[in-house]
């Protein structure tokens, strides 16, 4: 059977494009990390179905499993950042982050 | 065995860092952690330059450590100048995080993680090795800038540059998963190969192109991708800013030569009128102007010096642009000045450092007002700095801006208008930089302002003199540091 | 091919049967007595004062976190694990290298007391 990796392709650019319009739109902080978490595994669909059509090597898998683990500690560093700014402000909108204007 | 020594500064890191985090844990203030994270810095930084001029021939290294990280001299070259930043930042946030109280081991551990993955970016040869050394710098470099906790705008500049900095690294992430799928490789040199074949779909590479030039721009505060560079520069403590300002650029200019020329050398991608030195060019001319006129409009220096780092993203950008013709010259050019830059804004920062004590910061116009009459020689690195910062004769700015002019120069055509823009908009970037001498000798404090008095700190001033001493230097004699980094740039190339 | 797997599928079986024969034996053996008290949503003995948005102690996103980057390095193990025997000795060696980066990174952990429940 042929594989189709236009599907795969579709599918990818479909969630990266979920996670990107959810990113610019949201205001809260931790959508918007979510949103980031989603434009990630988006990568990871691709790099996965990419390695079907090159099985010289694994080579997209193993990327794939980087992008997992970076992906955890970026958020574990995100949700810090996040709940400090939560106990300063009472709140994880990003609109209301107006203490930096010049 | 020799051989070894062309990695052994990412080992040194890796180790130091470890056990700064064993002692901090285990028997927490005993150690001073900021001379051990200097000496681990420095030493790793020495042993860069020693490879350097040996010259050991890294064929004796395994194949499956060559394949991800890069040997070659401008890897060193690279070294050498993350690690000379990210020393003098922990100098710097050796007396700054004592004046403020803030004085807690992992502020070390994260800044010699930060400097292991910037390096790590720098030295990537390929996408894996990339994003790692990306992530690793980034979310060092987001800790750093969240460490006052207690402070609202530190907390808000990490805020908006963590969510900014990892919707950048997806979209870089996107671009190289599609490279990968057009051409089967994650080495960049692999990429190249097939790229210059012409064997990959050719709106694949453009779309991925794009995509990476804009997570790269990201990195290195470029606009229209600067957004979050005033705000995380100004709410970050100044030694972070420090850190971000030298060695996070440093280490993104280098994969951006590496990407661009490496993996995006093919006659398609490099063509002058469709691939990427167009666009780096465009991002270049709108980083000078854009950088110069909203400097103008400030009153906080450390906010100025952020606008200043987005116009000095552009100059070295017009060397990268150039790059694709005037390969060795352009690329030495781009080396040079990141040297330069980093101790001028190590000595910029760290002035503003030493003139604010007691708890409060200089960070104002205002609050350099008259500081120079009063404290000449505390005023002098200020003043040192930023006139190398607006590249003044005899300066390591003077040089650095002077060798991406002639480079620009000599590949004419629009070129030499891009030059022309790169001098007019430093003239009106010189206000600024001006402005802080001004307020430093001829100005007052108001009646009842605070007075700023110089902080007493061996670390501080130590770092301010290394830093100092190299911007001189490399002023007065820029010949070996030249023939360094042409050295440098050949490795590129070959 | 079914015959090979039998013994997980009868595993399988048994897991499930147990799992829901404890769910209906615990609420058809035990005794029930409803109270108007025992209807009220507990609060410390007072009243009621109405509903609050479910609000957590940070510190269960402090252990979430921990539990997340802890938990997600297993994703090297799985390939080092089933290529064990091909990647030979330089193949532990590496993985006794991140193991202990790892170790380090728990006992500093423990040492800075991100696992005491109660400070």
């Amino acid at each position: 059977m042929e594989f189709a990796i236009g599907i795969y392709l579709a599918l990818a650019s479909a969630l990266f494009g979920i996670g990107a319009i959810g990113f610019l739109l949201r205001r809260n902080a931790l959508i918007q990390l979510m949103s980031i978490e989603l434009m990630l595994n988006a990568v990871n669909v691709l790099l996965v179905a990419f390695n079907r059509v090159h099985p010289e090597n694994m080579a997209g898998q193993v990327f794939a499993f980087f992008v997992i683990a970076i992906a955890a500690a970026e958020a574990a560093v995100g949700l810090a950042i996040v709940i400090s700014l939560f106990r300063l402000k009472q709140t994880v909108e990003t609109d209301s982050a107006d203490e930096l204007r010049y | 065995m020799n051989a070894w020594l062309l990695v052994a500064p990412l080992g040194v890191l890796a180790f130091a860092g470890l056990g700064i985090m064993l002692i901090d844990a285990f028997s927490p203030g005993r150690a001073e952690l900021a001379g051990v994270t200097t000496t681990a810095l420095l030493m790793a930084g020495l042993i860069s330059v020693v490879a350097l001029l040996s010259g050991v021939d890294p064929g004796e290294l395994p194949r499956s450590l060559r394949a991800f990280i890069a040997v070659d001299h401008a890897g060193l070259y690279f070294d050498v100048v993350i690690c000379a930043g990210a020393a003098l930042s922990a100098l710097l946030a050796g007396g700054y995080l004592k004046e403020h109280h803030l004085e807690r081991g992992e502020y070390y551990v994260l800044l010699i993680f930060s400097a292991l993955g910037a390096m790590i970016l720098a030295r990537a040869v390929d996408l894996i090795t990339l994003f790692i050394g990306l992530e690793t710098m980034s979310l060092g470099v987001y800790c750093m800038i969240a460490y006052r906790r207690t402070s609202i705008r530190a907390t808000e500049g990490a805020l908006k540059y963590f969510l900014l900095g990892s919707f950048a690294a997806a979209i870089l992430l996107f671009g190289t998963a599609l490279i990968y799928g057009a051409t089967g490789h994650t080495d960049l040199a692999g990429i190249g190969n097939v790229l210059a074949a012409g064997g990959a779909d050719a709106r694949l590479v453009l779309l991925a192109l794009a995509l990476i030039v804009v997570g790269l721009a990201f990195k290195v505060s470029a606009v229209p991708f600067h957004m979050w560079t005033p705000d995380a520069y100004e709410g970050a403590p100044t030694p972070t800013t420090t850190f971000m300002a030298v060695a996070v650029k440093t280490a993104g200019f280098a994969i951006m030569l590496r990407m661009l020329i490496t993996a995006f050398g093919d006659p398609l991608s490099a063509s002058p009128e469709t691939g990427w030195p167009p666009l780096i060019a465009g991002i270049a001319i709108l980083s000078m102007i854009y950088g110069n006129v909203a400097g103008l409009a400030q009153t906080s220096v450390k906010r100025m010096l952020a606008y200043s780092s987005i116009a000095h993203a552009g100059y070295i950008l017009v060397a990268v642009a150039v790059s694709y013709a005037a390969r060795e010259q352009a690329i030495a050019s781009v080396l040079y000045y990141l040297l330069a830059y980093t101790v001028s804004n190590v000595l910029a920062f760290g002035s503003l450092i030493l003139l604010g004590s007691r708890g409060k910061e200089a960070v104002t116009y205002e609050d350099l007002a008259g500081a120079g009459r009063r404290h000449p020689l505390a005023a002098l690195p200020l003043v040192i700095g930023v006139l190398s910062l607006m590249g003044f004769p005899p300066t390591a700015g003077f040089f650095a801006k002077y060798y991406v002019l002639t480079t620009a120069l000599s590949i004419g055509g629009g070129m030499v208008w891009v030059a022309i823009i790169l001098v007019l908009s430093s003239a009106l970037g010189a206000y600024y930089y001006l402005k802080v001498i001004v307020f430093l000798f001829m100005k007052e404090p108001q009646a009842g302002a605070p007075k700023a008095v110089p902080m007493r700190s061996g670390y501080v001033a130590f770092a301010l003199v290394l830093a100092g001493y190299f911007v001189i230097k490399m002023g007065v004699t820029p010949e070996p540091y030249l023939r360094m980094a042409v050295d440098a740039a050949q490795s590129f190339i070959s | 091919m079914f015959w090979e797997y039998l013994p997980v599928f009868v595993m399988l079986l048994v897991a499930v049967l147990v799992a829901v024969g404890l769910f209906v034996l615990t609420s058809s053996v035990g005794p029930k007595k409803m109270t108007p008290e025992k209807a009220i949503p507990y609060e410390g003995g007072s009243e009621t004062t109405g509903a609050e948005g479910l609000r957590l102690s940070v510190k269960f996103f402090l252990t979430a976190i921990l539990f997340v980057v802890f938990d997600i390095e297993a994703v090297f193990l799985y390939p080092w694990a089933g290529l064990f025997s091909r990647l030979g000795w330089i193949g532990l060696v590496e993985m006794l290298v991140f193991l202990s980066v790892l170790g380090v990174t728990l006992a500093y952990a423990w040492k800075k007391g991100a696992f005491e429940w109660e400070k």
